[in-house]
């Protein structure tokens, strides 16, 4: 792809970008949000066409006007979003929309016959009739890529594709793509996930705001050069300074607390106000659902929790908000945010009782007024409050959810996973964001998958394995070891 | 001034569009029905004393339950019970007026032989028609309440429960019934005062059925609409609850993550619409003059959901207005009677009521790509350079 | 070009819209000053009100100092009270309605009859201020159906009768007159199954019966499609030989079912008769300014008009008299 130009309505999206692949090549293309990585996928996938600029494919100019024309030049494309259906099978899904007839019917023999050798090469070890919706969700990745396979595609494009994975998943997942590697197929590795891409790509090439701004070679993938490069300055890993253990509260003790998810399963750890204890564990591990039992939305099956010594009511979000716990959930987008509420609405969402009068009418001024605060005290990047959730980034969304506790007292608030999706400099500032709230007293419960994450700003490191917790590491003890060899469920070696 | 008035047309486009489409509804009934020696404005038939009246009377009616149903569609719900509902209030509020023995069925009695129908009918007690509006009102809020926790605690779909709703309480009012029809004149009680309520005039309420007044063209039910509008506009726009079924409706996640009991303001929203549906059936009842078990109230609630459907309630939930609900309301009732006045074959009036609301919510929604599209066809037809972009 | 205000391009296309639809035909309140104004409401839509329909036509040709609006309701009260309300404001003087449910429309037909001349049809609404009923002696046609029902079935035996609403005044007038007409005979009327006018569910009342009563010897439907629903059930079953029917009135599928031998008969009304005497009637009452009395109504206020009984061999010529009477509607 050469010079390749993308105007959207005020938006220059793509500036004079280039992009070669070799064949058997695995290219990491990284960059913030909005720095146009998908944009271009788009446009060599067939979404978009570009205003300007060639497309050449084994050295012959080629124009890719639609999805269908990108299948037939060999592209495939694996979306972060996974387009399977989980009411069919694996075979079914694998030749959605080419399914090979016999007497105008479907030939499932020939589809389990074709699926059989695709899945063999990605080392999936199930039959082609098994129903996608047992399979777990990188599992149903691979059926994307046997999909593009079975397309004889050429290119692949994969487009974060770890970002639901759990560790295991995606080890297995950085496996198959060198495998594809061998076979001369070429990769192209969409993430934000830094640690895989050292792992994977031959090459990275960064942009940065529609434009190319450089490339590494194979040897020069270092972390610090890759984030340097993506946002165009030197970024210090923040080395914060930690609170001093004496200084720290009671907080939130959990004890015997059991979940649906792990009925028996009892956990018991503590937060303490002021501190960020980190939690890791594979995905699967039943941190969320633990979050959410202890936030109140989902049921316990047992157990108690306490804040500040004194019990709090279980099973219900309402006596826990009442009560000062609060919880940025995992998925903004459907549990943290009403996307259609403006940032106001959003923001006084929770606490409607401190805004209105006795006959419970809104005080509409008093609503916007505390939302601006908000969006001045986190720096949230909008023109006005009335703006819908909708229109915001990611970061800028995450600070709406926590604008929606801030506005409130909180004494824990349960971080879960809170910066996926969300690009590097948000990232920071969110980081920045819980060591503030961690230094008034705050207890920060942070759920998190990236390790680099948890290792750099944590307290504490709490492990999950199957419901359980496996073990409790000290700031001294941090290691991505230690943290791994817990996180699948090894025994604590206690150090000296 | 001007500024302020565009960007409330622009925070309320459905409305206004409506309205405007409203508003050119009645501009051609008026014009179309002049006719000379005709004692209205313009010397209109549509806006003659009487026509106002019959008019503003059905959208009373019309109006009240669709609020309901309207708030209901807001916390992404249905309710498709209206009209049965609104026969077996019917069948109840006149049994409850009617002496026990002329009620159908009643012949069937005995004391020693216990059967369903003539022992229900036998038990309902009779009692003095206010009493009889409040046991209405009661038990169509607390149906209504049945539903919503159906809905909202036990989540089963409002598609569903509703529905159930809408072939059990018709079944039941005609098993009430005994399949026939209960009629108003059945009871022994003077409901004079009752009738003025249900059906009469403001003024006939103020200064007795004699006079003549602008009044007189004011009905009972359209001023108890007003009432329930506004009210109901403040409960859902200005109030916290409101703001909590705008919430569900939109999202009901991430509303109960925020530690609010969306399965309670569901099922409340559901206890409106009961309550809503009870109070228009009263007087829907004193309308018609009787309750055909099988056929009373017929379709409203399809006639509810179009409706506030039309005035920008989306049946996805979170989107919709209580004026949007009664512009819908209106535009439907006005069709109708235009339908009626313009002399056009009755068995036209649903197709025509059904392609009106087609095409209004199709521009809504697509009005500007497909006038874009047919300027631009125009001006390259007439050669012009199209410099937009 | 980008299009700033939306709702005003909506009202402006609606409105061209309509200027188009309603410019197509037009209205005929603009075409008929110095004519009276009458109408004719319906209770449901019907074949039957297609063939009234036909000899309102017919008299509104005879006569052209008036015009004929004719409405079709759709079964409920609430809706003719609709209806009527419009003719009236529309400058309508006497109207022929057919109300579904007289008992509880006492009140509005009062109000109508103070503004306008009133007259039911089909169906009566005594002690109201209708000038009086043209229609069919419903006891009598029942009796003759029982009658028919006596010719039929020599032996005796077993009969279901069928009907749409069980509370109209009709079916009960007609299942009354069966009852009344085979009372004392071995012909044994188990009980009338209503359908609420759900054909499908008209039909499998039929089949039920005939799979509960596998003994049953008759069938009468008291409302017009009942007879070839019961005659659908009854072919299916196989038992033609063994079931007599009886319908009501002249659907298209009874007559020729008829002189098939498989329906035995059908007590036929004269619906273009309803139409065409009651537009007279109301000409005459209006103006003319006759009285009811000088139109020959009795005291009671009913005028009969006489049944007619189908059997085979005339179904045919029945049915052409019929299509007749609906192209003639057809303008």
């Amino acid at each position: 792809m050469r010079g390749i130009h993308k105007r959207f309505p005020g938006v220059h999206a793509l500036s004079d970008v280039d992009l070669e692949i070799a064949a058997g090549e695995v290219v990491a293309i990284i960059g913030e949000n909005g720095a146009g990585k998908s944009t271009l996928m788009n446009i060599l996938g067939g979404v978009h066409q570009p205003n300007s600029g060639t497309i050449e494919i084994s050295g012959t100019a080629t124009k890719i006007r639609s999805v269908s024309e990108a299948d037939a030049h060999g592209i495939g494309f694996v979306h972060q979003e996974l387009n399977v259906l989980d009411n069919l099978d694996v075979g079914a899904n694998v030749f959605l929309g080419r399914e090979p007839r016999r007497f105008g019917l479907i030939n499932r023999r020939k589809i389990a016959a074709d699926t059989t050798p695709l899945l063999a090469r990605l080392g999936l070890e199930i039959p082609p009739e098994t129903p996608l919706s047992e399979l777990s969700i990188g599992q149903q990745q691979m059926i994307e890529i046997a999909k593009a396979l079975s397309k004889q595609a050429r290119i692949i494009i994969m487009d974060e594709p770890t970002s639901s994975l759990t560790l295991t998943e995606t080890e297995r997942l950085l496996e198959v793509i060198n495998d594809l590697r061998e076979e001369g197929i070429s990769v192209i590795y969409i993430s934000h996930r830094l640690g895989e891409v050292r792992q994977c790509a031959d090459r990275v090439v960064v942009l940065r705001d529609g434009k190319n701004a450089g490339e590494l070679q194979r040897g020069e993938i270092e972390h610090d050069a890759m984030v340097s490069l993506m946002v165009g300055r030197e970024l210090k890993r923040s080395a914060h300074e930690r609170n001093e253990q004496e200084a720290l509260t009671d907080g939130l003790s959990i004890i015997n607390l059991r979940t649906t998810t792990y009925p028996d399963c009892e956990v018991n750890f503590q937060v303490k106000g002021g501190e960020i204890l980190g939690m890791a564990g594979l995905v699967g591990a039943g941190r969320s659902e633990l979050a959410q039992t202890v936030f109140g939305v989902d049921p316990a099956m047992g157990g108690s929790i306490t804040l500040e010594g004194l019990p709090i009511q279980l099973g219900s979000a309402r006596e826990s908000i009442r009560s000062g716990i609060y919880l940025a959930p995992e998925d903004r987008k459907k549990t943290g945010l009403i996307l259609e509420f403006d940032i106001s609405q959003n923001i006084s969402l929770a606490s409607l009782k401190d805004h209105c009068s006795r006959l419970a009418i809104i005080n509409r001024s008093s609503e916007r007024n505390e939302a601006q605060r908000q969006v001045d005290a986190l720096k949230i990047k909008t023109p006005s409050t009335a703006t819908t959730a909708m229109n915001l980034s990611g970061g800028n969304q995450q600070k709406v959810v926590l604008g929606k506790w801030l506005s409130m007292s909180p004494k824990v608030i349960i971080f879960d996973e809170p910066t996926r999706g969300i690009d590097v400099g948000a990232k920071a500032e969110i980081y920045k964001l819980m060591r503030a709230l961690a230094d008034e007293g705050v207890a920060i419960w942070m759920i998190s998958s990236d390790m680099e994450e948890v290792l750099g700003i944590s307290d504490r490191i709490v492990v999950m394995h199957e419901g359980r917790i496996t073990g409790e590491l000290e700031h001294v003890e941090f290691s991505e070891e230690a943290v791994m060899h817990l996180a699948v469920g090894g025994r604590q070696v206690n150090a000296a | 001034m001007i500024r302020q008035f565009v960007q409330l047309t622009k925070q309320h486009r459905r409305e206004t569009g409506m309205l405007g489409l409203l508003l050119v509804l009645i501009l051609i009934t008026t014009f179309r029905t002049t006719d000379e020696g005709v004692d209205g404005l313009f010397n209109s038939r549509f806006l003659t004393a009487d026509n106002i009246k019959n008019v503003t009377r059905q959208i009373g009616i019309y109006g009240i339950f669709s609020i309901g149903v309207g708030i209901v569609i807001i916390t992404a719900g249905i309710d498709l019970s209206v009209g049965s509902l609104m026969a077996l209030l019917g069948v109840i509020f006149l049994y409850l007026v009617t002496p026990a023995e002329t009620r159908p069925g009643h012949a069937k009695y005995s004391e020693t032989e216990f059967e369903l129908q003539p022992w229900l009918v036998h038990h309902i007690p009779e009692v003095s028609w206010p009493t009889a509006v409040l046991v209405i009102l009661i038990i169509g809020t607390l149906i209504g309440l049945m539903q919503g926790m159906l809905v909202g605690k036990l989540k089963l779909q409002a598609f569903v429960v509703t529905l159930c709703g809408l072939l059990s309480y018709r079944g039941i009012s005609r098993f009430l019934a005994n399949d026939t029809t209960v009629n108003v004149g059945d009871t022994q009680q003077d409901l004079t005062l009752a009738k003025t309520l249900g059906d009469g005039s403001l003024g006939d309420v103020l200064f007795g059925k004699l006079n003549k007044g602008i009044l007189h063209s004011v009905p009972m039910t359209f001023v108890y609409l007003v009432a329930i509008a506004i009210i109901a506009h403040i409960i859902l726009h200005r109030s916290v609850f409101g703001r909590y079924i705008f919430a569900a409706g939109r999202n009901e996640l991430a509303t109960k993550y925020s530690g609010i009991n969306t399965g309670l303001v569901i099922a409340f929203a559901y206890l409106i619409a009961g309550f809503c549906t009870a109070f228009a059936a009263i007087p829907q009842c004193i309308y018609s003059g009787s309750v055909q078990p099988s056929t009373h109230g017929a379709f409203f609630e399809l006639y509810a959901i179009a409706a506030a459907v039309l005035g920008g309630c989306s049946l996805r939930g979170g989107e919709g207005s209580i004026l949007g609900i009664l512009i819908g309301t209106t535009i439907l009732i006005v069709l109708r009677n235009m339908v009626n006045l313009l002399g056009y074959p009755t068995a036209l009036s649903d197709a025509i009521t059904g392609g009106v609301i087609f095409v209004g919510v199709l521009f809504d929604q697509h009005g500007a790509s497909i006038i874009n599209r047919f300027v631009g066809h125009i001006n390259r037809l007439f050669g012009k350079k199209n410099k937009a972009a | 070009m980008k299009i700033p205000a939306l709702p005003f391009i909506l009202n402006l296309s609606l409105f061209l819209s309509f200027a188009l639809f309603s410019g197509c035909k037009k209205s005929t309140l603009e075409t008929t000053s110095g004519k009276t104004k009458l109408a004719f409401v319906t209770n449901a839509s019907a074949d039957f009100w297609a063939y009234a329909e036909a000899g309102i036509a017919q008299a509104e040709k005879e006569f052209d100092d008036i015009e004929v609006e004719f409405k079709v309701g759709d079964g409920t009260p609430a809706k003719q009270r609709e209806l009527v309300e419009a003719l009236l404001v529309r400058g309508v003087k006497g109207i022929a309605i057919s109300p579904c449910s007289p008992k509880g429309q006492k009140d509005m037909l009062n109000e109508w009859a103070q503004k306008a001349s009133l007259i039911t049809v089909d169906s009566d609404a005594a002690d109201t201020g209708r000038k009086f009923y043209l229609g069919t002696d419903n006891v009598a046609a029942g009796r003759q159906a029982g009658e028919l029902l006596k010719e039929a079935l020599p032996e005796g035996g077993k009969v279901m009768a069928f009907v749409g609403l069980g509370d109209q005044a009709n079916a009960v007038e007609r299942y009354q007159g069966l009852k009344e007409a085979v009372a004392g005979t071995k012909i044994e009327i188990l009980d009338l199954r209503t359908d609420e006018v759900d054909f499908g569910k008209a039909r499998r009342n039929a089949e039920d019966t005939l799979t509960k009563y596998p003994d049953i010897a008759g069938m009468v439907g008291l409302w017009s499609y009942n007879g070839p629903l019961i005659l659908e059930a009854v072919k299916d079953k196989g038992v033609l030989d063994k079931v007599k029917i009886i319908a009501f009135d002249e659907d298209p599928r009874t007559l020729k079912a008829i002189d098939q031998g498989e329906i035995f008969a059908t007590v036929a009304q004269k619906p273009y008769e309803f139409g065409y005497q009651s537009v007279k009637a109301l000409r005459d009452l209006i103006v003319e300014n006759k009285t009811a009395q000088d139109l020959g109504v009795p005291e009671t206020k009913q005028k009969f008009i006489e049944t007619i009984i189908i059997r085979k061999g005339e179904g045919e010529a029945y049915l052409e008299k019929c299509n007749a009477w609906k192209a003639s509607t057809k303008k």
